[in-house]
């Protein structure tokens, strides 16, 4: 979720919980108010009608001043000495309009004037109140509403106009690349904390690039610095081997250390290429063929797949024509198939060559057990039976990365699957 | 045959030196530039061996004065950094041949024989021993006068081994020239040994005496 949308959440559900709690308050409060109000008045009624009985007037008199509904009877004594209020439901019929039921409060007391006993209720009907105070809370919640509406909008916009740096800084930290070697720049900002975020993250990037740019011109110069004395190794040796009156011991002793060179030579040659790679010291294209790249491959290959009985299968089901460079593509084609026949059964397995769409896969079969994928493309990850089968795919991982291509491994059984997606 | 090394490492040029000398070939040497161009201005040679990294200039000077003065000269261009580029440029620019650092011996007097052949130095397109005959120009190997039917890589195994006679050549060396990027394949598959195995059959059943000498555990020797 959005950080955006996950505030926007909270802050509309406390607005609307705040507002409906408030709103619901207040209407409280004017309807404990209106009813204390209306008391009073009815109190008052009470006093006048007591004067007026007293003055011997007709109740008839003031009930316009009170404006609703007084009954006076006569009673043969007095009994409560209360004001006892009562809400009933009255049905009125209006004219026309059918029947309409009305709340209406009722004042009961009694008195005696003049050695005369009364039963006294007013009555007065409600709805003039209330009505006055569902008008009020309709206002109150259109209001509620538009607020709750424009804070929404309000916020999203202050937010997205607030967060806008830290979104600027998290899609440049999302495109950046290491390899680049391009600055990270960021929209200034005055809030402090993206500042000092920005800044952090401008200072580690800088950081990680010029390790990595040491690192890289250090595995570059070692490499290409450890050829004069590699060839100067290799030659001596191959000089001192042209003399045969060694002994056994010594023998051996030039034999490996022929060999340790030779190994050294190789691994100096791949660290070399890779290098190269990442310089971009093969941009030049052709249009080539895949599939026909890839036939080519097996019958260069034909020796060895005959001399491990391997039946190749192809299946090519459309024809892919890409622009790339055919050094760096027969150096792909190269290690994936040399790693599918050096790594396939001794005897009888087979290879699967699959050209799809934008794709194609070399499956192998293999008694390798699985290997960890995290690992699998990593310089120097050696499978437990092998001992070049890292440089080979890391090189393969190397060719893919510069293509922008992506690569897959799955292992099903005894089988590891190689796809390439161009 | 009289070849020039201009390479400035002291210690392979040595070896190198010795190596061809061995092979019968007379080496003279410089360690730079300006030198390395003195000495052609002194000398006939029949092809140069420039190392493209000098401590007074490229290596690209001295192909290109070569190429202006002494077309029919042969080159060898070698270099530290197996650069594309420059390999483009030093061939471009008419260096026959490119050697990266660092090489098998064998591999480079190969290199150097083939060299010679193309350009018909002193005519010599044959390499020729007491009953064997390597035509390198028709492909051809005549055993005792009668034509010998050889399998590509058979052919090129002879002739890598005949263009350095009496040298111990490394099985390495043998898997790099026959089957270049997927030598490491050919010898976890011991091709080269089995593929000697053919050759000398082969050799033995035309009559021809015992040419290829095993050396138990390095190499193959080519005896004359």
């Amino acid at each position: 979720m959005k950080l955006l949308t996950k505030t926007n959440i909270y802050n509309s559900v406390a607005t609307v919980v705040l507002f409906t709690v408030g709103v619901f308050v207040v209407l409280k409060l004017i309807l404990i108010k209106l009813d204390s109000e209306q008391e009073e008045q009815f109190l008052q009624a009470k006093e006048i009608i007591i004067k007026s009985l007293k003055e011997g007037k007709s109740a008839n008199n003031f009930l316009s001043n009170i404006g609703e509904k007084i009954v006076i009877t006569e009673i043969y004594k007095q009994t409560s000495f209360k004001n006892n209020f009562r809400e009933y439901e009255q049905e009125i019929i209006e004219d026309g309009e059918g029947e309409e039921e009305v709340d209406v409060r009722e004042l009961n007391f009694q008195c005696t004037i003049n050695d005369k006993a009364y039963s006294i209720s007013v009555s007065k009907s409600l709805s003039e109140g209330r009505e006055i105070v569902e008008y009020i809370f309709g206002i109150v919640v259109l209001f509620i509403l538009i607020a709750i509406i424009f804070l929404f909008v309000l916020n999203t916009f202050i937010s997205e106009l607030v967060f806008s740096p830290f979104y600027d800084t998290l899609s440049k930290i999302k495109t950046w690349n290491i390899k680049k070697n391009e600055p990270l720049i960021f929209k200034k900002t005055n809030i402090d904390e993206f500042h000092l975020l920005n800044d952090s993250i401008e200072a580690l990037t800088q950081q990680i690039q010029s390790d990595y740019k040491h690192l890289k011109e250090f595995t570059e110069n070692v490499s290409h610095e450890a050829q004069t004395p590699l060839s100067i190794i290799s030659t001596k040796i191959e000089n001192l081997m042209q003399e045969d009156n060694y002994n056994q011991k010594q023998h051996e002793a030039i034999q490996h250390i022929y060999q340790a060179t030779q190994r050294l030579y190789k691994l100096n040659q791949v660290l070399i290429l890779m290098s190269r790679i990442e310089n971009k010291q093969y941009v030049s294209t052709e249009k080539v063929s895949i599939n026909k790249l890839i036939e080519e491959k097996i019958v260069e290959l034909e020796d060895f797949i005959e001399a491990k009985q391997i039946t190749v299968n192809t299946q090519f089901n459309v024809e892919i024509e890409k622009e790339l460079n055919a050094v760096l593509f027969n150096i792909l084609l190269n290690n994936l198939f040399i790693n599918a026949i050096k790594y396939n059964l001794d005897e009888g397995g087979t290879i699967k060559v699959v050209v799809n769409n934008d794709s194609f896969s070399i499956e192998n079969t293999s008694s390798i057990e699985k290997i960890d994928k995290r690992f699998i493309f990593e310089r120097f990850t050696k499978s437990s039976t092998s001992a070049s089968l890292g440089v080979g795919l890391s090189l393969i991982k190397k060719i893919i990365d510069f293509y922008n291509w992506h690569i897959s491994y799955s292992h099903k059984e005894d089988s590891h699957k190689f796809k390439i997606y161009m | 045959m009289k070849l020039l090394i201009i390479e400035d490492e002291k210690s392979l040029r040595e070896d190198v030196i010795e190596y061809l000398t061995e092979n019968k070939y007379s080496c003279d040497f410089a360690s730079t530039v300006k030198s390395g161009m003195m000495k052609l201005t002194e000398t006939k040679y029949s092809c140069a061996l420039v190392d493209l990294g000098l401590p007074d200039g490229s290596g690209i000077e001295v192909v290109e004065f070569i190429k202006s003065k002494y077309p029919e000269m042969g080159i060898i261009i070698i270099t530290a950094a197996n650069s594309l580029e420059d390999k483009l440029q030093g061939l471009k620019i008419g260096a026959d041949d490119y050697l990266t650092k660092p090489f098998h011996l064998s591999e480079l007097s190969a290199r150097i024989y083939s060299v010679l052949r193309r350009r018909n130095f002193g005519g010599k397109n044959v390499l020729s021993f007491d009953d064997l005959e390597i035509d390198t120009t028709e492909k051809k190997v005549i055993a005792n006068g009668s034509q010998m039917q050889l399998t590509k890589k058979e052919y090129d195994i002879l002739v890598y081994l005949a263009s350095n006679p009496t040298h111990l050549i490394t099985k390495e060396a043998l898997a790099e020239a026959i089957w270049g990027d997927k030598a490491e394949m050919a010898a976890t598959f011991d091709f080269v040994y089995s593929q000697i195995k053919n050759l000398k059959k082969k050799l033995n059943e035309a009559g021809l005496k015992d040419y290829i000498k095993v050396v138990y555990g390095m190499g193959y020797k080519f005896k004359d």
